[in-house]
């Protein structure tokens, strides 16, 4: 009974993805035009806004990242006092 | 706007390069820091960094092929070169471990009792879960080559079901080595029988959740109608991934499972 348990929620996830999926409508010409605009945009920003904001925070995590590296590997280098 | 006089891909300049090495330095940094001064946080960022790089690295290159169209032919050969040597680069990296086994297995040394499995050791019995486990993943097989098919034929529908059920039959996979790994009687911490199964029995599992990813977002491309019948090599390459996924896990059962038993 198990099993049939499986079986059916394999279905029930199976015919939600593909009702959802039936219904999706072919938006690539869409996004081909927005892509293919002649802005001078890099394809990493080239997407609107999200795209900006992601970088930012990836890149600011990288810096501030790579600062503490530094500063933990520094403060690694050093014997380390014990109480 | 300038046009090229040949088919290769003169990339954008990205900053997901340096993003990514960034994270690589954070994280092996961070292992060390995490072993000497018991702190996760180095490892935590270097890990947050590695998966934004890896999202927007990907989803430039699904922009610069399906949406800019700059994966022309040449191109493309150039990608299957890169994806062949890729695998190939992994199956050396699990040969390494392959060698650790029967290195050790050969040879049991007087501290094992001279044979092999060791004294103490309750291997698992290769004919219960881990049968199985070697079912489900060729029966994925079976169904990821279903899936090509399907979108080689351009139907959409049988497509979706086929590459679905791949996925859910990795995701099975994934969970009854979970609870093997719960259940099982040994540790890695029980010799040299312990370091070598689940060194490379859980590098597989992380290889068989890594292909399960690579094909979901092969689905969702496959929905959004990025695949065509002629062009969908991001699917080929994840289904070759995945081949390779099932080959190692049948090599794993014969040698640690079976004969190891």
């Amino acid at each position: 009974s198990s099993l049939n348990l499986l079986c059916a929620l394999q279905q029930v996830a199976r015919r939600t993805i593909t009702s959802s999926a039936r219904r999706e409508r072919n938006r690539v010409p869409e996004k081909q035009k927005l892509f293919q605009e002649d802005n001078g945009l890099p394809v990493h920003l080239k997407g609107g806004a999200t795209d900006a904001l992601l970088y930012r925070a990836t890149m600011g995590l990288t810096v501030f990242g790579t600062g503490y590296v530094l500063y933990e590997l520094w403060k690694a280098s050093f014997p380390q006092k014990k109480d | 706007m300038a046009h090229q006089a040949h088919p290769y891909h003169m990339v954008d300049p990205s900053p997901w390069p340096l993003t990514g090495a960034v994270a690589a330095l954070l994280m092996t940094s961070g292992l060390a820091i995490w072993f000497h001064f018991h702190s996760t946080i180095l490892m935590l960022l270097g890990t947050v960094l590695l998966v934004l790089t890896i999202c927007q690295w990907w989803r430039d290159v699904v922009r610069e092929g399906t949406f800019q169209g700059h994966h022309t032919p040449p191109a493309q050969k150039g990608l299957r070169y890169g994806m062949i040597l890729f695998i190939t680069s992994e199956v050396l990296f699990f040969a390494g471990f392959f060698w650790a086994f029967y290195h050790s297995s050969l040879a049991p040394t007087p501290e094992l009792g001279g044979f092999w499995p060791p004294a103490g050791i309750t291997p698992l019995d290769p004919f219960e879960v881990p049968l199985l486990n070697t079912a489900v993943l060729l029966a994925s097989g079976v169904t990821v080559t279903w899936a090509h098919h399907s979108i080689m034929e351009g139907d959409r529908k049988q497509a979706i079901h086929s590459l679905t059920l791949t996925i859910l039959l990795g995701g099975y996979f994934t969970f009854l080595q979970a609870l093997e790994y719960y259940e099982a009687p040994f540790t890695i911490a029980d010799g040299v029988y312990g370091a070598t199964f689940f060194v490379a029995t859980g590098f597989h599992g992380l290889h068989v959740i890594i292909g399960s990813t690579f094909l979901a977002v092969c689905l969702h491309r496959q929905i959004r109608h990025h695949f065509t019948s002629t062009h969908h090599f991001g699917f080929e390459a994840a289904a070759w991934y995945w081949h390779f996924v099932d080959v190692v896990w049948l090599f794993l059962y014969i040698s640690i499972y079976w004969w190891g038993s």
